[in-house]
């Protein structure tokens, strides 16, 4: 098989790797990959996405025909109905903003009246519309699409670049998500893989991922801290690797901070120093405040890199009079450090937390690993240093990482003969957040805790309140309050079909099981019987059956731009 | 996959509930934590899904599966200090057969047990925890009088815990005798 990792230099057009492959005949390549069936890794990231595969006993990230190894998470619907996805369709985000969708894994197993989704509905140009069961929804002119559509459109491309490198086609893949994410966005992540006609097999949280990539292979014994800290989310956990076992024992993190926070703190400086220039808030326009997006994010990675940034935006509004104003400014690192000082802070409150639920302090850890885009900065870099008093490994890429342990994982699964042999490594991952259910005013108990290994099971036994109850009805939450408003409901499940009696005379008892996945799993006997009871969800924000079937002959009649001889723009 | 292997999964499994914690990570009820985790690294390398996710079987998969899922169940009871020895009282006691499995009712009852010790350390009620904490402070840094507010006001919340008496008799005797406010 050719490698790819020397994609760089290639020409535009077919890439140069995949030529002997595209010579073989048809019937060869699929013979092959009957044989030796391939599952790729993808990193599926707020902000950028990343692929990568087992090749030659190695894995490699597999860069696009333009020799980009990222692409970004942006999906951007075209006039003539087909679907740009990646750097290219970022571009899009100003010249076709109203059709162009990005950071939608803010919204992915969000209900509509969270937080994060009105934030985004104030400053996304895109039109979020509500859904089903408070569910989130995107209006593309007249068409609605789930966010785990929006999603497939990412791991497509993904497919398709690995697809044009390997000159095979690919069906299996692991996909990773952050650590923290509840079942709810766990789910939708899963789904976003159906959709985009890819089997997912297995859903893995992407510290760990991170680790795998780290300790693959090289007979190590030590404690580890993953820090990663992406575009949208921050994720922070504490693993023991034994050689070829992978022991996460804890893991905490933050859904609502990442890089596009830092992004966020220049960006209303830019504004605020202009508005008191020239009296013109930039953040009333959406098209003047995604120039202003652009601008912050570009100066966010050059004062990363050289100290000090230079910004300047040529025609970002008019006054009423008609003239065309630019915005120029010049960012200092300690200006920049000064800003986000208490984002970076706020990282080290869910270090403390990882650490204590270990049962470790910082210095027990022995080697602490970068992960995501903004783990460059220096302020970071510094903070993280002096924090662990040590100093971080940097020796891989922290954009791929993610992306090269779910091909490890990947080709592991696939792998029957490693079974056999015992070869292959072992991933004991945990569930991030406590599996509740509601009881009466309003309050939780506790099923399942926090920073439990998975997969695990574990049962309760509930009672009928009335005579003749026909149905139990039960309601799980995830999170750390006892206060069910406190925590994300993951759905009501009813439970019917058991035995008639008088009141508290039947006893049902419930199992929840938290899968490999971190998917929780919901099933009911009736204790005397031993009878399984019927179980139905409703409340959930997730899709049905009938709508993923719909989603996937959907997503499948859609092209994607840039692919398949139509030359990308 | 050869046909011993099967058939030692369709055992396993069909054991499980009979077994105990102790006998699913394969250890003696005198394992230390080390132990502990060894076992569980070992039967994770020999029955982790991961490993058999490529088995052709779904049935022979969820076995695997409900085997390792009571292996990870096993782990988190005798992993915890407080959990292990009270299910080592369970499954040693008359009650062994009931008791094989850590349940809801262990569970509370391990809460409760840890919450009686809290409050036989710190007091029965959130105040009189909360001001005799700020009084063990206050001794701490010889704040004589702020001490023996704080406890005046945590006894009339408890007026019989012992703990707090004895404090309040700490303080009341190394407190300075002369009071600074008094007009001579």
């Amino acid at each position: 098989m050719a490698a790819c990792s020397d994609a760089d230099g290639v020409p535009g057009g077919q890439g140069a790797w995949n030529t002997h492959r595209l010579s073989a005949n048809r019937a060869e390549r699929q013979r092959n990959s009957m044989s030796d069936d391939i599952a790729v890794g993808i990193d599926l990231g707020t902000s950028y996405s990343c692929v990568a595969a087992m090749l030659d006993g190695a894995p490699q990230v597999i860069p696009n025909e333009w020799g980009e190894h990222t692409h970004a998470s942006v999906v951007s619907f075209l006039p003539e109905g087909t679907v740009l996805v990646g750097n290219s369709a970022k571009k899009s985000i100003i010249t076709n903003a109203q059709d162009t969708v990005y950071s939608a894994k803010r919204l992915i197993g969000r209900f509509f009246f969270s937080d994060e989704v009105k934030k985004a509905q104030a400053v996304m140009p895109y039109k979020i519309v509500e859904g089903p069961n408070n569910s989130v929804r995107i209006g593309i002119g007249d068409r609605v699409l789930a966010i785990p559509e929006i999603s497939a459109f990412v791991l497509k491309e993904m497919k398709a670049v690995a697809e044009t490198a390997l000159g095979r086609e690919v069906r299996k893949a692991v996909v990773t998500c952050p650590a923290y994410f509840n079942d709810n966005q766990r789910q939708a992540t899963r789904d976003a893989g159906r959709i985009a006609g890819l089997e997912v097999l297995r859903i893995i949280n992407e510290p760990t991922a991170a680790a795998l990539a780290y300790g693959f292979g090289k007979d190590i014994h030590q404690k580890i801290c993953v820090y990663d800290l992406g575009g949208g989310t921050f994720d922070v956990s504490i693993l023991e690797i034994g050689k070829d076992v992978f022991e996460v024992l804890a893991t905490a993190g933050d859904t609502y901070l990442g890089g596009d926070d830092f992004d966020d703190r220049i960006m209303s400086w830019l504004a605020e120093g202009f508005l008191k220039a020239h009296q013109i808030d930039l953040r009333q326009n959406k098209f003047c405040l995604q120039m202003l997006k652009e601008a912050s994010e570009k100066a966010k990675i050059d004062v990363g890199r050289d100290g000090t940034a230079r910004i300047l935006v040529p025609g970002i509004c008019q006054t009423p009079e008609g003239e065309v104003l630019e915005l120029t400014e010049t960012l200092g690192a300690d200006q920049f450090n000064r800003m986000v000082m208490d984002l970076v802070q706020r990282t080290f409150k869910v270090c403390d937390e990882a650490l204590q639920s270990a049962r470790f302090t910082a210095s027990d850890i022995d080697a602490v690993i970068l992960v995501g885009g903004p783990t460059r900065l220096p302020v970071i870099r510094n903070s993280v240093r002096h924090y662990f008093q040590r100093e971080p490994m940097t020796g891989i890429d922290p954009d791929q990482v993610v992306a090269l342990g779910a091909s490890i994982q990947a080709s592991a699964l696939l792998n029957a003969g490693a079974a056999v042999s015992g070869q292959g490594s072992y991933l004991l991952d945990v569930t991030p957040l406590t599996l509740r259910v509601g009881t009466v005013g309003g309050f939780t108990e506790r099923i399942i805790d926090r920073n439990t290994p998975i997969p695990i099971e574990k049962s309760k036994t509930f009672t009928t309140s009335r005579d003749g109850q026909e149905r139990v009805k039960i309601r799980v939450y995830q999170g750390e309050s006892n206060r069910a408003d406190e925590c994300e409901m993951l759905g009501e499940f009813e439970f019917a079909g058991f035995r008639i009696g008088y009141r508290g005379e039947v006893q049902i008892q419930v199992t929840f099981e938290i899968d490999p996945d971190g998917i929780v799993n919901v099933s009911a006997t009736d204790l005397e019987s031993g009878q399984r009871a019927a179980t139905t969800i409703s409340l959930s924000s997730g899709l049905s059956e009938q709508d993923i079937r719909t989603a996937i002959d959907k997503n499948a009649e859609v092209a994607l731009a840039g692919h398949s001889g139509s030359p990308s723009p | 996959m050869d046909v011993d292997f099967i058939m030692e999964i369709e055992q396993r499994a069909a054991a499980l509930d009979g077994l105990d914690y102790f006998e699913v990570l394969r250890l003696p009820q005198t394992a230390g934590a080390d132990e502990v985790k060894a076992a569980y690294y070992r039967e994770s390398r020999a029955c982790h899904p991961d490993r058999f996710a490529a088995l052709p079987s779904p049935q022979l998969r969820e076995l695997i599966a409900r085997i390792y899922r009571r292996v990870n169940e096993a782990y988190t009871v005798l992993r915890d200090d407080a959990k292990r020895p009270r299910y080592l009282a369970d499954v040693t006691g008359p009650d062994r057969a009931k008791k094989l499995r850590f349940t809801e009712v262990e569970e509370t009852a391990v809460k409760d047990e840890q919450k009686k010790k809290l409050e036989e350390q710190f007091g029965q009620t959130p105040n009189g925890r909360k001001l005799y904490a700020s009084a063990l402070k206050d001794v701490e840094a010889r704040r004589w009088d702020a001490a023996e507010r704080a406890l005046k006001t945590a006894l009339m919340y408890e007026p019989a815990n012992q703990k707090f008496r004895e404090l309040m008799a700490l303080v009341e005797k190394s407190k300075p005798k002369a009071d600074p406010y008094k007009i001579r």
